[in-house]
């Protein structure tokens, strides 16, 4: 009987099956969409189970009234991933309330493939693909039950069928991904989506910013040098530098996309390429001074750090080429000197030592010396938790707390000699890095986040002073938190003193790194290497196809030979093979097969020739022709054939 | 018949057409957000697609099916087609449907199975009806595909007409209602003669089977002797179907007693015999009588 209608069973099944689909999405879908879509599963399966159909139309047309405006009024539009997301989610959960056929299942499925899709737009990792791709299978194995006459198999039955034919395609899948021609760029724009969150460092800086980021263990960004690395103590990665100070936060001006010229590099170059996770934000960490970079829309702003035209908002690589040293102009233009010496009034007590130590250093560098100086000797600490600051923040952390972490020093540093009328910025950044010993790489995570000063003195430029540095000089040399106080998490703290664990991290890292670089990265540049590496000479779109569909070719013929192998009654081929595995044991005894013997003859002449072998040959090779020539049903089975050829193992006999 | 790979066709199905929207729509939608993992899964679902092609063209390779191909029915009521799938391979074959005429029919046959599809069709029209194919078709494994195949074989389908009509037979008119069987005893008992199928167990003559003789039937001199003539022409003020019906019915009946009967029809006579075989070839006389073949 050829039912059209669903039951229980099937409902169970796509009902889970959607379920595990919106799990992918369960962060970025608004709260309310899974608890309607599993409240419409559970319904439909309540009222399966009592025997009865889906609720009427008009109960399903008024939830989807409600919840669609709803929606709308959430996103303001239906166009792009979210919102799409988010639409096709809740119309799957009303559709699964009205199920009435298997048509209804079919279109269910569907969206569920296709919100697995939307996921991994997002998404980036391999446990979310490799579970997508478990939730596809679960998804096809549901669809096998649907088709079927009569009863349904078990559910291995059908979850092994859909495994082989997932199996079968994955050779075609990856023929397909590795060669189908892809895009310099989008097709067309990508409707923005202004929920992922800006990670990392912002444009502002107060007291107690960089801290929060010192317990991150993520990664900021990983670097391939070209060349021997700088030491760890000179890896000053440059982000936003902040000008504004209104004695309590330190801002960036806002200044457009700028094309300031490169500075003329002197001394040894470092070339290493960035490959920067998206943090939301438009600039890009290099060493400093950048002088040169392989992104297009990229360039200098007037304080030299490199910025994109937009927000990053996927990984990128960029190759830089960075100088310690740089050729400055010969005097500051009077703006940017009346900008980086501009102070508020607050903070009085500090405008007052700056006095006191101006008038006893006249000359710049020492004056700057002097600040290094009385930060080292007197009793400053360097704290990850450092007590709260009120209304004048460097007066207090100055001279009453005395304890901080690098953001209060760069800021007391810039405020000291700006009160000493010597220009003086902020720069924020990362400081350092992990070298991966498992791979040619290093990783600089947010706890390696710092800040630090740039000052300006007459006949050198801008010098790079870090106020941390003085007093805690480990801090420079062992990373952030060897330095930091005994308050950082317990568990933290665990992994950081466990070796095998950081030793596992690392690995991971690498491992990580590897999926970014081949996976996620692939692109045009990739599939001219390939094509390079098959010996195509200049490689262009049009060969690609060419191989493309070479390759499908072959991929194909594959395919369909072993759909077909299948069909061949398995006794016959298989109980061949494993005949011609004893006749090459026996062989490897020295007792080859003649070509004109058959199974019962050669077994004959190894009894007369072997006869310790006698008892064992004689008998597999009945069994052979008792398989190969007898009916179906002899008495033994091919399994068991093919498992007593596998343990015959014939001695040779020493010559 | 074994069905032959060359002849077995596939489209995708209406689902498998929305199937590939949704596909487009994933390929577009990774190019556009530049998405390797998104064109993964993308090109897996894809493949899996072009895989699920093979595997339901394949679901009705070699598969072998044999059917009757005289079918009897009566006008009114079902011919029903047995099909006998054979399935000798190691792979099971799901989901195949039969379609005959109107019919259709499904079922699975596992693997180094066999398995009977049984198609009712219902028939209204006396007359002779000839099927040049059938059709074998599967949408497994997911649905996304409909492969079909066409198996020439000419089945003729025999409508008997609907036994009908309130005459008594001319015999039993003269002689009243009494009955044959009833009469019946060993004193009738007139010989052996050959088997054949249809006759009553109660007949048969055990004793030479049991002997190792063949199989034979006990004759009753009383049936041999009074063969009963249904003739055309005697059943004057009728039109013709309604003859015909009532010559089926009288067939019918006969038969169930066990009475010799012939046949006469206009242009075909049939000599007064017993048995199925003899009904039969009564039967199919009368759903040929002045009748086109039709081709269905």
């Amino acid at each position: 009987m050829i039912t059209d209608r669903v039951t229980f069973e099937q409902l169970l099944g796509i009902s889970a099956c959607l379920a595990l689909a919106v799990v992918a999405h369960l962060t970025s879908l608004p709260v309310w969409i899974p608890v309607v879509v599993i409240a419409c599963g559970l319904i439909r399966l309540a009222l399966a189970r009592n025997g009865r159909t889906s609720p009427p139309g008009w109960a399903v047309l008024i939830l989807a009234g409600l919840s669609i405006p709803l929606l709308f009024v959430r996103f303001h539009t239906f166009n792009g991933l979210s919102a799409g997301t988010a639409l096709l989610t809740l119309m799957a959960g009303l559709k699964l309330l009205e199920t009435k056929t298997r048509r209804d299942i079919y279109i269910i499925t569907l969206i569920i493939y296709f919100v697995s899709l939307a996921a991994l737009l997002e998404g980036d990792s391999f446990w979310l693909l490799a579970y997508l791709i478990a939730v596809c299978w679960l998804t096809t194995a549901t669809l096998l039950r649907l088709t079927s006459s009569g009863p349904a198999p078990d559910w291995r039955v059908s979850l092994r069928y859909g495994g082989r034919v997932l199996g079968q395609a994955l050779p075609l899948a990856l023929v397909f991904w590795l060669l189908f021609p892809r895009f310099a760029g989008p097709l067309w724009q990508i409707p923005a989506d202004t929920r992922s969150a800006e990670s990392g460092l912002s444009d502002t800086m107060s007291p107690g910013d960089i801290t929060q980021l010192a317990l991150s263990d993520d990664v900021a960004f990983r670097v391939r040098f070209a060349g021997a690395p700088p030491s760890s103590q000179e890896m000053y990665w440059r982000g936003p530098v902040l000008h504004d100070f209104d004695g309590h936060t330190w801002r960036r001006i806002d200044s457009i996309f700028a094309n300031t010229q490169p500075l003329e590099g002197q001394g040894a170059a470092h070339k290493y390429t960035v490959e920067m996770e998206p943090h939301q934000h438009k600039w890009i960490f290099t060493l400093d001074w950048p002088v040169q970079w392989d992104l297009a829309r990229a360039g200098l702003t007037s304080d030299y750090t490199l910025v994109q035209d937009s927000p990053l908002s996927r990984p990128i690589d960029v190759v830089a080429t960075s100088y310690a040293r740089v050729q400055f102009p010969d005097s500051l233009s009077a703006n940017a000197r009346r900008r980086d010496t501009r102070l508020s009034d607050r903070n009085p007590r500090t405008l007052q030592l700056a006095q006191e130590l101006r008038s006893a250093h006249p000359d710049d560098m020492e004056f700057v010396s002097a600040v290094l100086a009385m930060f080292a000797q007197q009793p400053f600490y360097y704290t990850l938790s450092p007590p709260k600051l009120g209304a004048d923040p460097v007066d207090e952390f100055l001279f009453d707390t005395k304890r901080g972490f690098c953001e209060h020093y760069a800021s007391a540093f810039a405020a000291l000699t700006r009160a000493a009328g010597i220009p003086a910025r902020v720069v924020t950044g990362y400081q350092g890095g992990t070298p991966n010993p498992f791979a040619d790489y290093w990783i600089v995570r947010q706890s390696d986040a710092h800040a630090w000063d740039e000052v300006w003195i007459g006949g050198r430029g801008w010098v790079r002073i870090d106020p941390t540095a003085a007093i805690a000089p480990q801090r420079v040399e062992g990373g952030l938190t060897d330095a930091a106080n005994a308050d950082d998490a317990l568990a933290s703290r665990w992994r950081r003193k466990s070796p095998w664990f950081a030793d596992a991290r690392l690995r991971l890292d690498y491992l990580r790194e590897v999926w970014r670089e081949r996976i996620l990265d692939f692109d045009q540049d990739s599939q001219r290497k390939l094509l390079e590496m098959l010996q195509i000479p200049e490689p262009d779109g049009q060969k690609l196809v060419m191989v493309l569909a070479g390759a499908m070719f072959l991929v194909l013929c594959w395919l369909t030979w072993q759909v077909r192998r299948e069909l061949d009654p398995l006794s016959k081929d298989s109980a061949v093979r494993a005949f011609g595995r004893l006749c090459a044991k026996l062989a490897a005894a020295g007792l080859p097969r003649l070509p004109h013997e058959g199974a019962e003859a050669y077994a004959a002449r190894v009894a007369r020739q072997r006869p310790d072998l006698a008892h064992a040959v004689t008998a597999l090779c009945r069994q052979y022709s008792a398989l190969r020539y007898a009916a179906p049903s002899t008495s033994v089975t091919l399994g068991q054939f093919e498992a007593a050829v596998r343990v015959f193992r014939p001695r040779s006999l020493p010559k | 018949m074994t069905v032959n790979r060359r002849r077995i066709y596939i489209l995708p199905s209406r689902f498998g057409i929305m199937l590939a929207a949704i596909l487009a729509a994933m390929l577009v939608a990774g190019l556009n957000y530049n998405s390797n993992l998104g064109l993964a899964f993308g090109f897996l679902m894809a493949s899996m697609a072009l895989v699920t092609m093979h595997h339901c063209n394949r679901n009705l390779q070699r598969l072998s099916v044999d059917v009757t191909t005289e079918i009897d029915a009566f006008a009114g009521r079902e011919a029903v087609f047995e099909f006998a799938l054979h399935n000798a391979s190691s792979v099971d074959r799901r989901d195949i449907e039969v379609r005959c005429m109107l019919g259709v029919g499904m079922g699975s046959v596992a693997a180094n199975e066999n398995e009977s599809i049984t198609v009712v069709v219902p028939v209204a029209q006396r007359g002779l009806t000839r099927v040049k194919q059938f059709e074998l078709r599967t949408r497994y494994p997911f649905g996304w595909f409909y492969s079909w195949t066409y198996v020439q074989q000419l089945l003729t389908v025999y409508i008997a007409p609907a036994p009908s009509g309130t005459r008594i037979l001319p015999s039993q008119g003269a002689q009243g209602s009494g009955s044959h069987s009833e009469k019946r005893g060993d004193e009738d008992f007139s010989g052996l003669r050959a088997y054949e199928p249809g006759v009553p167990l109660k007949h048969m003559a055990w004793k030479v089977l049991a002997r190792g003789g063949e199989a034979a039937v006990r004759s009753y001199s009383s049936l041999a002797a009074q063969p009963e003539w249904l003739d055309f022409s005697a059943l004057e003020g009728l039109d013709v179907e309604a003859r015909l019906s009532q010559l089926c019915l009288w067939v019918l009946e006969s038969d169930a007693a066990q009475r010799p009967y012939g046949l006469r029809i206009p242009g075909k006579e049939i000599a007064p015999s017993g048995g199925a075989a003899h009904r039969f070839a009564c039967l199919r006389a009368l759903a040929a009588h002045g009748v086109a073949e039709t081709a269905a």
